[in-house]
């Protein structure tokens, strides 16, 4: 019993160590400039938003903020149609050469992003995509859909293949098995995918940080990168937009810690 | 769609059409590109000029005789080297503790996942903050008496990787936790019940109970940490770029620095391909683990 209770006091440690930096960061976007002063782990005691409203509005962060949203959502939506689709012949439609695209898509799990932006910014370039949003979620779409294409290929492995012919049979052609039958029932996989292609697209950096140059067309990761730059003394202010950037995805997370967890486990490769 | 379903043109078409979209932008944008820097990688280029030089292995030789590529090589394993003992090995034991624990699970295991979800920018803003030669680890050694071990952090040529792959940690250590937690699911009850009956400790049953059983999640928490250590470039750029001087300069920093800013794409592509190779041994070892264990 006794043996319990320290596991429990070791653990409640760690999470406060873990959660700890995140309060920090909450505490000190919170404090008026003149609470600088007290040591980092006191409360704010006169709680303010003005550097919440300063970072939104002089800081640009409302339009760091909708690009980062636009991107985001639109990645997450084409990527649940395009890999579902992918998959969908992958595993229900026979064809020639299916070996050799699994291979493909298999090849897709090994590339890290990191050792092909070269060529990938100079491709962009060519289709004069860059500075654009499509160039942006052309390039995550692309870095990423085989690992969905795989995650909705292992849960439509589950499903009957007689659900299939039966509508098969009725008449009815892929496309509306695809849509009707199939898509219906896959709702996990489509809340995994959506989740945890928006959170990747929400937190990269490297590519907007290649793709994109102008300061209109900049993500979230990329304004804070250059207000850290300009203003390193503005603890305030840096906290605040750390904020500004942390709370959708934490707020996705609380609400769908179980999907979150499920997903990262089996999409860990990216 | 417009054809009648059982035709033989519809039966041609339709895996084409549902294949075509992510084809299409996987072939353009991910498979495209990672064949061209292959190519690049025997050419002296600058990303501009409509020619490109081929000049066969010389990115590759001087490669070889780069000191600052095996420094920056050395980094990178050694900035792997400890975020591996941290995630594999203190993530075991995080939850192999959580297991155990039935009160309060659910908010402790959201703590230690929530920094999962923080992008790699935030937290390198966050850390860069507590860092600070006055920042919060320095004001918190100062006053319980440790002050002697405050130090610029990011600052000094002896800590900073050290310091940036805590930082690292901090944020994907979660990740290490909830595999482990599914495996530890995957444990038997009774081994443990019949470890208790024999006379083992708490400690004794994790050495020769959950150790054993957790062998090949271990293995998959190793690689994976390894592969994803490995393509680290967010962190550590936007806290110190590789410096000061080059004491954190890893693989894609110091790519990013030759290829995209100093225009050195023949050479950079270079660095890129030994990034590449690395990467993928290590992914198709993850594969293979994963696959016996599927079995």
């Amino acid at each position: 019993m006794l043996g319990r209770w320290i596991l429990l006091f070791i653990l409640g440690i760690t999470a406060a160590l873990m959660a700890a930096p995140l309060i920090l960061t909450v505490f000190t976007s919170l404090k008026p400039t003149t609470e600088l002063v007290n040591p980092a782990w006191y409360p704010p005691i006169d709680m303010t938003f003005e550097h919440y409203v300063r970072v939104w509005t002089e800081g640009g962060f409302s339009r760091y903020f909708f690009n980062t949203l636009v991107i985001s959502v639109i990645d997450a939506i084409v990527m649940i149609f395009i890999a579902s689709m992918a998959a969908y012949a992958m595993v229900f439609i026979d064809f020639r050469g299916k070996i050799f695209l699994q291979i493909l898509f298999l090849i897709g799990l090994m590339i890290p992003v990191t050792a092909i932006v070269l060529p990938l910014f100079q491709i962009v370039r060519s289709f004069g995509l860059l500075n654009t949003h499509l160039g942006v979620i052309l390039a995550d779409l692309a870095l990423a859909v085989s690992v969905f294409v795989f995650m909705f290929t292992s849960y439509f492995a589950g499903v009957p293949k007689a659900l299939h012919e039966a509508a098969r049979i009725d008449g009815a052609t892929e496309f509306q098995i695809y849509r009707r039958v199939v898509m219906p029932i896959a709702t996990p996989a489509v809340v995994t995918t959506a989740l945890l292609e928006f959170l990747w697209s929400w937190n990269d950096l490297l590519l907007r940080l290649l793709l994109m140059t102008r300061d209109e067309m900049r993500t979230l990761s990329v304004g804070l990168l250059n207000f850290q730059g300009t203003m390193t003394r503005d603890v305030t202010g840096l906290s605040s937009g750390t904020v500004i950037m942390a709370i959708p995805v934490v707020l996705l997370f609380l609400f769908f810690q179980r999907h979150f967890v499920r997903g990262m486990t089996s999409g860990a490769v990216k | 769609m417009f054809l009648d379903p059982d035709s033989k043109w519809a039966q041609r078409l339709n895996p084409v059409l549902f294949l075509l979209p992510a084809l299409t932008i996987y072939i353009v944008f991910a498979i495209y590109p990672t064949y061209s820097v292959i190519e690049y990688s025997f050419t002296d280029w600058d990303g501009i000029s409509p020619e490109r030089e081929f000049i066969g292995w010389a990115n590759y030789q001087r490669l070889f005789s780069d000191k600052i590529f095996w420094e920056a090589f050395r980094n990178t394993f050694v900035w792997s080297g400890v975020i591996i003992v941290i995630n594999v090995g203190l993530g075991l034991v995080i939850a192999a503790m959580l297991a155990r624990v039935w009160k309060a699970r659910l908010l402790i295991q959201t703590c230690i996942v929530l920094p999962v979800v923080i992008s790699p920018m935030a937290v390198a803003t966050i850390w860069r903050w507590m860092y600070q030669p006055t920042g919060v680890i320095n004001q918190v050694l100062e006053s319980i008496g440790l002050g002697g071990f405050a130090t610029p952090w990011l600052g000094s040529p002896d800590v900073v990787l050290y310091a940036l792959a805590l930082a690292h940690s901090w944020s994907t250590i979660g990740l290490s936790v909830i595999i482990f937690l599914a495996g530890l699911q995957a444990v038997d009850e009774d081994l443990y019940e019949a470890a208790r009956v024999d006379g083992a400790n708490a400690l004794q049953q994790f050495r020769f109970v959950t150790m054993p059983a957790l062998r090949p999640v271990t293995a998959v928490v190793f690689i994976l940490t390894l592969t994803q250590s490995f393509k680290v470039f967010d962190i550590v750029w936007a806290t110190t770029q590789g410096g000061p001087i080059r004491f954190s300069e890893i693989l894609s920093t110091y790519m990013y620095k030759r290829g995209a800013l100093e225009n050195q794409y023949g050479y950079g592509s270079a660095i890129g391909v030994s990034l590449l190779v690395i990467v993928s041994i290590a992914t198709i070892v993850y594969m293979q683990i994963q696959n016996k264990e599927d079995r």
